[in-house]
């Protein structure tokens, strides 16, 4: 009984409380149609009294005489702070971006940007039109989302082909010779080329370049129900990869997550004449000793150059800024002609800046002409988020043609409905 | 708590003419009031003190955390779901502990107006202080690691089952878009969706073999070896003992990319070195998802072994020498002592440190996932050959960010390991009783 009274009581508290409640707050939505007005007006800006930018690791060398001559040229302080752009940067921005600590303008590889811009995370960007010509149109691509431009771009990357120049004097034009080289050089542990087709990242050179592709491209925008990872010539070359195995060309030992290490680790013992990997490679290989060159890949069988995955690393302009205007003037300053080349100098990042493209720094640099020319021939990844759902079910399907469980047609009509069940279920059609 | 009198029970009840009791407890609902009535006023004042104290102090956290718990926000772009969720588990929590003041409070009142009724004496400042110390000291000491724990411990669990019932994922996330309660919904998807159930009975019956093959393995490799190096006529056992403490010694996360390395079907040393040399063919550790298994639960086993055997060796070297001499007088064979003493003696000691193995391997991500990411690869399934309900999760929400999803399955997980332990744990000698042996 009594028990029971205090109970009561107790309910009677929590409902009381409960009646308490309620937003006394003054009313915020006016704050947020200001907010819109402001960016409209966006060049009356006021300057800040500085900006802040993240950088990836290890590469604020390159951000740092940049950041310098945009003090001396608006008088705006710059601060930076390193952050691991694969996921660190995208995971702090989402806490320290609401809570008012972010930065103003952040670094990110472009196949986050339609998640970043789902999660409103990073805005628009106005930018000029004699800005935007100054980059190579696959890299502006990839910065757009959704027709619309989030950054601009950094840096570019793309899978080349690199030689062992001790154990293959000259590099292969087409991959028939490749293959006939291969098959003399792969004896008693040795290796004549070595491709981790069993990841979807490579893969996609040979897939791609056969006539498959992720998702259809119309009107400058992606059509995530056009899955083309199971037509002619994706299956097609699915069986071109199987091949290379099935042959023993590559070892099984290659396959799987850590099959990377591997790879690497045969290259710079000596023991692999080729190899395709992209230009984070070099450093190890120099490290290692091995004099190695470095081309475009090899033609296809069918004539066709090699469609290879090209990563773009950009600047954004953060939803969280308050000086949304200098902020994009900063990363037009970062991105220009002159700060461009100071990053390929110390970074050896290549920028997918035309002129800088062009000039001798970088065609007379192996690795960054072998780089700039395979990007002519490479497609930026998809950067829609129904993206993350293709990588695992790629990878399975490749996986399975490697090791030969799987029949090519069959495996890449597995991994397309997958995809497609998966894009279904955890990605609601807008 | 502070003034419960530590002997009430009298031979007699005489009977209650008074309602005193039921007087105080009513007027309590003010705080302080009861003790008012009960004419113990510093009390009275101090409950009264510290309940506006709490609500001058805590009004605004708890009427914001309470409509941020309720509502999850109402305007995108402005409030962020997630965060009003953490400010309303902190409410609910600052709520709660005012609750138990209260109900402290009404206690009191309620219990020395019965003692009023009863014709007893009640306490004066000076023995409620003396009590408090007396018997409130116990509370006094654990109170800052108490309060310590409700926001280590308690806050982040809140947080998991609360976000399992919200859409939290890509499409709903702050700032952009607003998180919804969805009751149940999260639950009701991973049965029913095609995709997550497929595969969720599969991996979940490997993760039942590996939880108990790899366990058991460890287990069993552990007592057997200690009690082989606690042999009486071994000679230079701390060198023994030291190699076989080694597994332990080195990180795990780096002993299990190193036999990555080694289990490599073309290149690595078990197959090269051990196995070629025993005239065994190449086995595929890597590509084949039984091998796979099997390496797996081989190295659990060599990372495991060492914790228990080192436990294993304390308990052994505690079992008095006695029992053995006894047994060899009565005749015992070597079997019937290890059966009869070693044996019962071991597990009784190490039998709640066994179960937390096997909680612990139910979800031993690092291993699974550092060895081959859950590989090999299997055609027309979701999940690899050897990945165990944690780290499928990972891989699922991680591609697509479904992020109460992952909350609503990790409360399944839970609620195995829970139980189990649960379970296991009361049917364990050790924790029922202190004084058995």
């Amino acid at each position: 009984m009594k028990k029971l009274f205090t109970l009561v009581t107790m309910m009677i508290m929590v409902v009381g409380l409960l009646a308490a409640c309620g937003p006394d707050r003054e009313e915020p939505a006016k704050s947020g149609k200001t907010n819109d007005k402001e960016k409209e007006t966006a060049t009356e800006e006021a300057k800040p009294e500085k900006l802040v930018v993240w950088e990836d690791v290890d590469k604020s060398v390159a951000l740092k005489p940049a950041i310098e001559s945009f003090e001396k040229e608006y008088g705006i302080k710059v601060e930076f702070k390193e952050l691991n752009m694969a996921d660190k940067m995208r995971d702090q921005l989402r806490l320290d971006g609401p809570s008012g600590n972010g930065a103003d303008v952040v670094t990110l590889p472009h196949d986050q940007i339609g998640q970043v811009v789902t999660e409103a995370l990073i805005q628009e960007l106005k930018v000029d039109d004699s800005v935007l010509n100054t980059f190579t149109d696959a890299s502006i691509k990839a910065q757009k989302y959704d027709g619309k431009l989030y950054g601009l771009p950094k840096a570019t990357e793309t899978p080349v082909f690199i030689y062992n120049k001790k154990l293959m004097p000259e590099a292969p034009a087409t991959m028939d010779d490749l293959y006939a080289k291969a098959k003399e050089l792969t004896k008693d542990k040795q290796y004549g080329f070595i491709a981790k087709w069993d990841d979807f990242y490579f893969a996609h050179g040979v897939i791609g370049g056969m006539g498959g592709y992720v998702f259809k491209e119309t009107d400058g925008a992606l059509d995530r129900d056009d899955v083309g990872l199971n037509n002619d010539g994706a299956v097609e070359g699915a069986a071109y990869i199987q091949k290379w195995y099935s042959e023993g060309l590559f070892p099984k030992g290659i396959i799987g997550d850590s099959g990377g290490a591997t790879r690497d680790g045969l290259f710079n013992e000596g023991k692999l004449a080729s190899v395709m990997n992209g230009p984070w490679a070099f450093q190890s290989m120099k490290d290692a000793g091995i004099d190695f060159g470095v081309t475009a890949m090899p033609t296809l069988p069918n004539g066709e150059h090699m469609k290879t995955f090209m990563g773009v690393k950009g600047w954004h302009v953060t939803a969280f800024t308050k000086s949304p205007y200098w902020s994009t003037k900063l990363v037009e300053w970062l991105t220009n002609e002159e700060n461009a080349k100071i990053r390929f100098e110390t970074t050896k990042e290549i920028p997918p800046v035309k002129t800088v493209i062009e000039d001798p720094i970088i065609t007379s640099d192996e690795g960054a002409k072998a780089v700039a020319e395979q990007s002519q021939y490479a497609v930026p990844m998809p950067n829609i988020p129904e993206m993350g759902e293709v990588w695992d079910p790629a990878k399975i399907a490749l996986e399975t043609i490697a090791t030969g469980k799987a029949d090519p047609k069959e495996a890449m009509d597995n991994a397309v409905k997958t995809i497609k069940t998966n894009i279904e279920t955890n990605h609601p059609a807008k | 708590m502070d003034s419960i009198p530590s002997t009430t029970k009298t031979p007699i009840i005489p009977p209650l003419k008074t309602k005193h009791g039921r007087n105080a407890a009513l007027l309590s609902i003010i705080p302080g009031f009861g003790q008012f009535y009960n004419k113990q006023f510093m009390k009275g004042i101090i409950f009264l003190i510290l309940t506006v104290a709490f609500f001058s102090s805590f009004y605004s956290t708890l009427n914001w955390g309470f409509w941020g718990l309720f509502t999850l926000g109402t305007i995108p772009g402005v409030d962020h779901s997630v965060f009003l969720l953490v400010d309303g588990i902190i409410a609910l929590l600052v709520a709660l502990i005012g609750l138990l003041i209260y109900a402290v409070n009404i206690y009191d009142a309620l219990n020395n107006g019965r003692k009023r009724d009863r014709g007893l004496s009640l306490n004066s400042v000076r023995e409620q202080y003396h009590n408090l110390l007396d018997n409130g000291f116990p509370y006094l000491m654990i109170s800052p690691g108490f309060l310590l724990l409700i926001f280590v411990v308690i806050f982040p669990i809140l947080f998991v089952i609360l976000l399992s019932f919200t859409n939290y994922d890509l499409y709903h996330s702050p700032p952009a878009k607003l998180v919804d309660w969805v009751g149940i919904q999260n639950y009701i998807d991973i049965f029913s969706l095609d995709l997550w159930r497929k595969t969720f009975f599969g991996v979940l019956g490997w993760t039942i073999v590996w939880t108990f093959g790899a366990t058991t393995l460890q287990v069993a490799i552990g007592v057997f070896l200690a009690i082989l190096v606690n042999q009486k006529d071994l000679k230079g056992k701390a060198i023994i003992r030291t190699f076989l403490i080694l597994p332990w010694a080195v990180p795990a996360f780096i002993s299990i990319l190193i036999f990555s390395g080694m289990f490599n079907e073309t290149f690595g040393v078990i197959n090269n070195g051990i196995l070629a040399s025993l005239g065994i063919d190449t086995i595929p550790w890597m590509t084949e998802e039984m091998w796979s298994r099997v390496a797996l639960i081989l190295i659990q086993s060599w990372l495991g072994f060492p914790f228990i055997f080192a436990m294993t060796t304390g308990v052994l070297q505690s079992i008095p020498e006695e029992l053995y001499e006894a047994a060899t007088v009565d005749g015992a064979s070597i079997w019937q002592k290890f059966r009869s003493i070693t044996l019962p003696m071991v597990l009784f000691a190490t039998a709640p440190i066994m179960i937390t193995q096997y909680t612990f391997n139910f979800n031993n991500f690092n291993v699974i996932f550092l060895f081959n990411g859950g590989g090999p690869a299997l055609p027309g399934q979701n999940a690899g050959g050897t990945d165990i309900l944690i780290s499928w999760i990972y891989k699922l929400t991680m591609t697509s960010a479904q992020y109460g999803k992952a909350a609503a399955i990790t409360m399944l997980l839970s609620l195995v390991v829970v139980t189990v332990a649960l379970w296991q744990f009361k049917r364990t000698k050790s924790f029922q009783e202190e004084d058995t042996m």
